[in-house]
């Protein structure tokens, strides 16, 4: 049983691996593509990590602290990435409408 | 046409790979060369992890080579960044001044994170001679950890100084630990000088876990100050 449910969320995982794979190729810019990246991966590699949990019990506890890593690194990886790449105005697709972040710099600057 | 040429390298390369799955058998009993290794290195040595075990001793000469190219490769790109390194010392505040802050997610993340990849790779060097692992891997982590402290804050300066002499020290360390094992052993980097105690223990394995924290400090030094040469 505990093998089922292992190998279920193992699948699961590697289908949100491969729905990040998909991601990278069908998302039109650099940014939408990073999230694509960024968020099916971590949630894939928690999955993943979680069945082979259910696999090997005696891991857990090792296997819990990589998750705890995965999860702390990958979101400010990525956000150091999109943040290098909206500061050296790497284009955004056309169909983006809202910039919060160049629209507080230009309030920044008009306010000073 | 370009599409076609690429349809056909893909194609070909498919070939390849295809028939080295289908020529692939998996072998059930190891090669003769690999039945003594695994045979005598946790004899012989006391060390659980057969990698580490040739590493640091019958080929920790070797080891000791790939350290020397690391250092060669440090030096160069100290040799060919170094000119750009002068004018920032002449002008260290205008280059605060100028470059991107950091936002506040990596500072912050890089608080939380710079101890626990401290740890791992601590973990990691400490434990080559019993799992997975050793002195160049755990170096690494230590460079990436320094990386991210680089990233993370403008203000914070590597010290070359500090460095350069740790990794001199530990590079100076290895070749004495190497000589006394030509003394106290049967040959240089011998890691029967001490002794092997418990299989499987922490002190363990002779002198494999102290060459195993020498390389890390070194290799760690070596990196860092290549990643602090490219800082523009």
């Amino acid at each position: 049983m505990a093998e089922l449910i292992g190998s279920i969320l193992v699948l699961l995982g590697a289908i949100f691996h491969f729905s990040a794979g998909l991601g990278m190729l069908r998302m039109p810019d650099a940014y939408t593509r990073m999230q694509a990246g960024t968020k099916a991966s971590t949630l894939g590699n928690t999955l993943i990590l979680l069945g082979l949990g259910f696999y090997h019990p005696e891991w857990s506890l090792k296997l819990l602290i990589i998750i705890c890593f995965v999860l702390m690194t990958n979101p400010v990886s990525s956000h150091a990435l999109a943040r290098a790449a909206h500061m050296i105005r790497i284009p955004m697709t056309r169909r983006t409408t809202v910039d919060a972040l160049r629209a507080t710099r230009q309030r920044r600057r008009s306010g000073k | 046409m370009r599409r076609a040429f690429v349809i056909l390298v893909v194609v070909l390369f498919g070939l390849v790979f295809t028939s080295l799955v289908i020529a692939h058998n998996e072998r059930h009993s190891l090669r003769p060369l690999a039945e003594s290794y695994v045979k005598l290195i946790p004899q012989e040595l006391g060390a659980p992890n057969v990698i580490t075990g040739i590493l640091l001793t019958y080929r920790a000469f070797d080891t000791l080579g790939e350290v020397a190219v690391l250092f060669m490769v440090a030096a160069g790109v100290g040799l060919v960044l170094g000119a750009s390194n002068k004018r920032r010392k002449s002008s260290p505040r205008k280059v605060v001044e100028t470059a991107r802050l950091s936002s506040e997610i990596v500072q912050s993340g890089a608080q939380i994170l710079a101890p626990l990849i401290a740890i791992f790779a601590a973990y990691i060097i400490m434990n080559g001679h019993r799992s997975a692992g050793g002195g160049f891997q755990g170096g690494a982590v230590i460079a990436s950890g320094v990386l991210l402290l680089v990233l993370a804050s403008t203000r914070y300066r590597v010290d070359l100084e500090f460095l350069s002499m740790t990794e001199s020290a530990a590079g100076v360390l290895f070749v004495l630990t190497g000589i006394a094992g030509l003394i106290f052993a049967g040959g240089f980097l011998d890691n029967r000088m001490l002794p092997l105690g418990q299989f499987g223990a922490f002190f363990s394995a002779g002198a494999i876990p102290i060459l195993s924290v020498l390389l890390g400090v070194k290799v760690g030094c070596e990196l860092s100050v290549i990643i602090d040469r490219f800082r523009a």
